[in-house]
């Protein structure tokens, strides 16, 4: 029984199908990436397991529990991020705050009227703690800058800061390395590397950046049209006929 | 917003108390008339910001709820003889309740739709304080009698004002920890996005819920402060033309700030002052320049003359 898992999910929106008995297992503290062309279904797998969506069929399981019973925002609770393809940034919060809302499902309590000793204390651990994940992720310096004035990298990786600050047991990370610069994607690429082998963070990942995704994924996951279409380590994706068919083009066979 | 309040907070709350108990033996009572309307807009202002700025839902059904603590606080008193200090909290309370039921239904729809369910109760409302004659005297308005506040008759705009600047500061003090907590923080977490605050593990719904309930409760507080220095209250100052006035307010002074508030609070609610102050022919105007304002403030200012004086939130 692997750690994360999707059993046989289906999710159709009106007429059409948007998974198809989709199937996928994830082993703990791996890093495994979900590609495909566009429209195959990567961002409603993760709506799924964000709740934001109901499959018709299938069942979704972490640690030996289900999550389509779950209401969304209990999903954070039983350890589970995830950031978003196209950033849906807090953009009128500044950057610290992003992280303290990141950090809302671990802070006891919403009654704010009571200026008492325990209030102040799990508010300031939650600050320092905020502090601590801006300060690995480069954007210390941008503490109280608000979200919307962030350029395009930094709010990518200020997305995965707030994810990061539910303290997940599993992170789903839709495209970070989308638009960014070499030097930016090879950042990404480390502090993936260290979430998973030195955390034990497991992580999905969708992403086209097919330069990230070789270097960093134990596993890869082809969807196509809702199917997959193959499932291996990342040297048997990069030479399998179909997947370069249907989503990697001869050029990248090669390369 | 994190952390405590910063302490120069606290000390403008102690200016205003301190100022409330002071002027009304230095004004004259036309200015302590004003002081006492502007600081009751003041906490109906802030109630809707926590709905329309913090949490970005669009409900028009404020005026509702204000027109509630009026009744409410008046009618305990008049009719079954219970003092202010408890008939503005439990006429509060109900106006909040109400708002419970009414947010249940309406926490499901969104933008445009929120509104128009929202203004419709607000309608509804009005509707009810014209119409139900043997409680609220309909059409004919409702003559108040002098509220006691430990047992001290407070019956004009020289004895309110005390009581009004507590309350309001009390209220300010309130909404600085508010805005600054985990809670204010989910506020502006659903207002700038439901998914990132859902994944986040914010329960959407319910936080929705806890913004129209404590928004409906400062608007009944608002109620109760009216009356203690007003002594008639009639449906025709419920309606419409109070709604646009509050929310040029908010708009005009800056959504989603305390600040704000009392600046477009301040500004709006002496224009009318100044313009009585102008020929009678262009009084006639009024309703149509707020309007105006609230137009181009809308156009040129998203967030209001405290905006032009904060740091920018762009995008």
């Amino acid at each position: 029984m692997s750690f994360f898992s999707l059993n046989g999910v289906t999710m159709r929106f009106g007429g059409l199908v948007a998974l198809n008995r989709f199937s996928m297992d994830v082993e703990q503290g791996s890093i495994h990436a979900l590609i495909g062309p566009n429209g195959a279904g990567k961002s409603t797998v993760f709506n799924c397991v964000s709740r934001f969506c109901q499959p018709a069929s299938g069942e979704i399981v972490l640690d030996g529990r289900q999550l389509l019973g779950e209401p969304a925002h209990r999903i954070a609770g039983l350890g589970v991020a995830r950031t978003f393809q196209n950033i849906e940034q807090l953009h009128q919060m500044t950057v610290l705050e992003n992280v303290l809302v990141g950090l809302h499902s671990r802070v006891a309590g919403y009654v704010p009227f009571l200026p008492g000793s325990a209030r102040r204390n799990a508010e300031g651990a939650a600050i320092r703690e905020a502090d601590e994940i801006l300060e690995r992720l480069g954007l210390q310096s941008f503490r109280d800058t608000y979200a919307g004035q962030l350029d395009f990298g930094r709010q990518k990786m200020l997305d995965v800061a707030r994810a990061l600050a539910a303290r997940p047991r599993l992170l789903l990370l839709d495209e970070p390395a989308a638009g960014l610069r070499n030097r930016e994607i090879s950042f990404i690429d480390g502090v993936l590397l260290d979430l998973a082998r030195k955390q034990g963070i497991t992580i999905v990942l969708v992403e086209h950046v097919m330069q990230l995704v070789m270097s960093v994924a134990d596993r890869v996951t082809v969807l196509n049209f809702g199917e997959k279409i193959a499932e291996g380590a990342p040297a048997e994706i990069r030479a399998n006929p179909k997947v370069v068919e249907a989503y990697l083009g001869v050029e990248a066979a090669h390369a | 917003m994190y952390g405590a309040p910063p302490r120069r907070q606290f000390l403008a709350l102690g200016v205003l108390v301190i100022a409330g108990f002071v002027l009304p033996y230095l004004l004259p009572d036309y200015f302590l008339y004003i002081g006492n309307v502007l600081m009751t807009y003041l906490v109906l202002a802030i109630g809707l910001d926590l709905l329309l700025g913090w949490t970005g839902q669009f409900a028009f059904a404020h005026v509702a709820f204000y027109g509630l603590g009026i009744y409410g606080t008046a009618l305990l008193h008049m009719r079954l003889g219970i003092p202010f200090v408890f008939g503005m909290p439990i006429a509060a309370a109900g106006a909040a309740l109400i708002g419970l039921a009414i947010a249940l239904p309406a926490t499901r729809l969104r933008t445009v739709y929120l509104a128009l369910a929202t203004f419709a109760f607000a309608e509804c409302a009005q509707w009810v304080f014209r119409t139900w004659d043997s409680v609220t005297r309909g059409p004919d308005g409702l003559r108040m009698s002098a509220a006691s506040v430990f047992g001290f008759s407070v019956g004009n705009d020289r004895e309110a004002m005390p009581v009004i600047a507590v309350i309001t500061a009390l209220v300010l003090a309130a909404t600085f920890y508010l805005v600054r907590s985990k809670l204010g923080r989910a506020f502006c977490a659903i207002r700038d996005s439901e998914h990132v605050a859902a994944a986040s593990g914010i329960d959407v719904r319910r936080v929705k819920v806890l913004a129209f309930v404590i928004s409906a409760f400062y608007a009944g507080i608002a109620g109760g402060m009216y009356t203690l220095f007003q002594s008639y209250v009639h449906p025709d100052g419920l309606g419409v033309w109070t709604l646009v006035l509050l929310l040029t307010m908010v708009v005009v002074g800056g959504s989603g700030s305390i600040g704000g508030m009392v600046l477009g609070v301040l500004l709006i609610g002496i224009l009318p002052e100044v313009l009585r102050a102008a020929p009678r022919g262009l009084l006639v105007w009024q309703e149509f320049a707020y309007g105006l304002i609230l137009i181009l403030a809308i156009m040129f200012m998203p967030r209001g003359i405290w905006g032009l004086f904060t740091k920018s939130r762009s995008a």
